[in-house]
């Protein structure tokens, strides 16, 4: 959420420029500065701007495509169309990559190290470390766990990416799928109250009752202690009786 | 007569503050009623017995704390006697309770005075006032405490006073401040139990059980009405009623991705050992009870039984099996006990269990 606040700042900047700028190619400084800025992550508000659509019909539509490619894309996307677009500084690059793990990290929320090794063109584990600690967790755009035994990344949380047209409505069917299941939650929550009150009360009742059994055997044998004990006095006599009883 | 204030000082309130100020007006109420009782039932033709016909009383008293700059930090107060014949506070009690204070507590200071009631009166004024010479602009705490269930925040408000020029006069009037919550761990500690009271006779586990799921219940409750609104809006984005903030969409899309939250294999594997060792330890405290009920019955037999030792060996012969069975069952309970459990907490409260027998 931090992100957000840092980001609103520079996105409003951009935009002004992008507003103001008046021929194509100041558009397009626009949106190299853009692209290559070390703290911006979102890119939707410059491509909904007028004037930035506009490119699309000029020569210069391959600045639209890039900034399309850094709002939706990621880092294979670039390799397999480099010939349609324009060249990318060291800076565009890097951003690229940040943006490639945020979008794995919206699919798997444990990502094996292979697998990143492979979409970022890393060769050897210690620079994927290096990459992933300096430039994604530092920056603040990814929070999670590396677990160098089983080669893995756990995400715990990553910063939003720009949506898709199509994300909107996946997005409403998790929230009301996590609405139902926390309804149905507080139902069997519900229940699990009202079966533990039914417990404690069939507890209450079950005590209760051999207690009254325990009260009821102890006068019995009290009373045959007594109509028994009058006739004969001796030890011997309340041995037989004892015996008699528990028989 | 309350606009807001302009001052730029911020306010810091402790929960004890609140805490003494509820304390004091119950207690004032609660000592009135008994000599109102007699009262209503001759007013009221023997009406409702309730003892609410006599407007509640206003309890006043001083707050102090300490002022760091534009921060002002309120940790205490103490109760004052209100003499409505001068309509003001009781001055010497408060000169010396000040006194006291400053002995124990040597940074705070009378940072103004609190009082009860809905909204702040003409009359406050006077109090207000009259405070100003000790300290130059005292703030006012009013606690409103009659009890609204609907209302979400607390019923405390704080003023302060502003010179503002109304009909060509310059009039001290009160205007509401905002302030937060500021707490001290012990606040905090005590702040919890009270939220937590359980019925005394609570001691049983079906009640705590009961409690317990109770405030879980209540928190998903609030998790399920924020989630609610948070569909709503995306409903309304989606439908174009409301413009779409690409901000607000990015934050939703990276909290939906945290979502399936207990999925992985880890944590069921870590949540089953768990539960294993929970329902072990129940089923060796069962265990226990049971050997040691066992145990008393041998003995009560034994006492019936003595003295028939010449008679049978063969009395004296099946308490012994008894005995030796219910130490044998309790020993090979400890023993499988020890290999089915990993936890090494588990295992090292078995063993001292198992060396008291």
């Amino acid at each position: 959420m931090d992100i957000e606040q840092r980001q609103s700042e520079l996105i409003d900047q951009f935009v002004k420029q992008a507003s103001a700028a008046s021929n194509t190619s100041a558009i397009s400084s626009v949106i190299v500065d853009a692209t290559s800025h070390p703290l911006l992550f979102a890119f939707s508000e410059i491509l909904a701007l007028p004037n930035v659509l506009q490119l699309e019909a000029t020569d210069e539509k391959f600045y639209l495509d890039l900034l399309r490619l850094f709002a939706h894309g990621i880092w294979s996307d670039y390799k397999s169309n480099a010939d349609r677009l324009p060249q990318l500084v060291p800076d565009q690059i890097l951003k690229l990559k940040q943006l490639t793990v945020l979008t794995l990290a919206e699919t798997y929320k444990v990502l094996p190290y292979d697998q990143l090794m492979q979409e970022l063109d890393v060769t050897n584990v210690r620079e994927l470390e290096d990459f992933l600690i300096n430039e994604c967790m530092y920056a603040g755009i990814v929070r999670g766990k590396l677990d160098q035994l089983r080669r893995c990344f756990e995400v715990q949380f990553a910063a939003g990416r720009d949506l898709r047209p199509g994300q909107l409505g996946n997005m409403i069917q998790t929230l009301s799928d996590w609405l139902s299941t926390s309804e149905n939650m507080l139902v069997s929550i519900q229940d699990k109250i009202k079966w533990a009150d039914s417990m404690s009360e069939v507890d209450k009742k079950h005590r209760k009752e051999v207690e009254e059994k325990v009260d009821e055997v102890k006068k019995s044998i009290f009373k045959k202690l007594h109509t028994v004990s009058r006739p004969t006095s001796t030890s011997e006599g309340m041995r037989r009786s004892a015996l008699n009883l528990v028989e | 007569m309350a606009s807001s204030s302009s001052s730029g000082l911020t306010f810091k309130l402790h929960p004890l503050v609140i805490v003494n100020i509820s304390d004091h007006y119950t207690r004032v109420k609660s000592q009135m009623n008994p000599t109102l009782a007699p009262h209503n039932n001759a007013t009221n033709n023997g009406g409702d017995g309730v003892v609410s016909s006599l407007p509640p009383p206003r309890v006043f008293g001083c707050v102090i704390g300490v002022q760091k700059g534009r921060t002002v930090e309120i940790f205490n107060s103490f109760e004052l006697l209100y003499d409505p014949s001068t309509h003001s506070l009781d001055r010497p009690f408060l000169e010396k309770k000040q006194e006291l204070y400053k002995k124990v507590f040597p940074h705070f200071y009378i940072l103004g005075w609190y009082s009860t009631g809905s909204d702040a009166e003409e009359s406050d004024m006077h109090i207000h006032k009259a405070l100003m010479d000790i300290n130059e602009s005292p703030v006012y705490v009013l606690l409103n405490p009659a009890i609204n269930h609907s209302q979400k925040d607390l019923p405390v408000s704080i003023f302060e006073s502003e010179l503002h020029v109304i009909d060509g006069i310059p009039q001290l009037i009160f205007v509401r401040s905002s302030y937060t919550i500021e707490t001290v761990e012990a606040e905090r500690i005590s702040v919890d139990h009270v939220a937590h009271l359980k019925p005394s006779d609570g001691g049983s586990a079906a009640t705590q059980l009961a409690a317990n799921l109770t405030g879980i219940h209540s928190a998903i409750k609030m998790l399920h009405s924020r989630i609610k609104v948070l569909h709503h809006y995306l409903l309304a984005m989606e439908k174009g009623d409301v413009p779409c903030e690409n901000s607000l969409l990015r934050q939703v899309s990276s909290l939906l991705r945290r979502l399936p939250a207990i999925e992985s294999g880890k944590f069921q594997d870590d949540f089953l050992m768990e539960y294993n060792d929970t329902l072990l330890i129940s089923y060796l405290a069962m265990l226990t009870n049971c050997s040691s009920a066992m145990n008393d019955l041998v003995d009560k037999f034994s006492t019936a039984y003595d003295r028939h030792t010449r008679r049978g060996g063969r009395t004296a012969f099946s308490e012994c099996c008894l005995v030796l069975v219910s130490r044998c069952l309790v020993l090979d309970s400890f023993d499988a006990l020890f290999q089915l459990c990993r936890h090494r907490f588990l295992s090292s409260s078995l063993c001292c269990l198992g060396i008291g027998y």
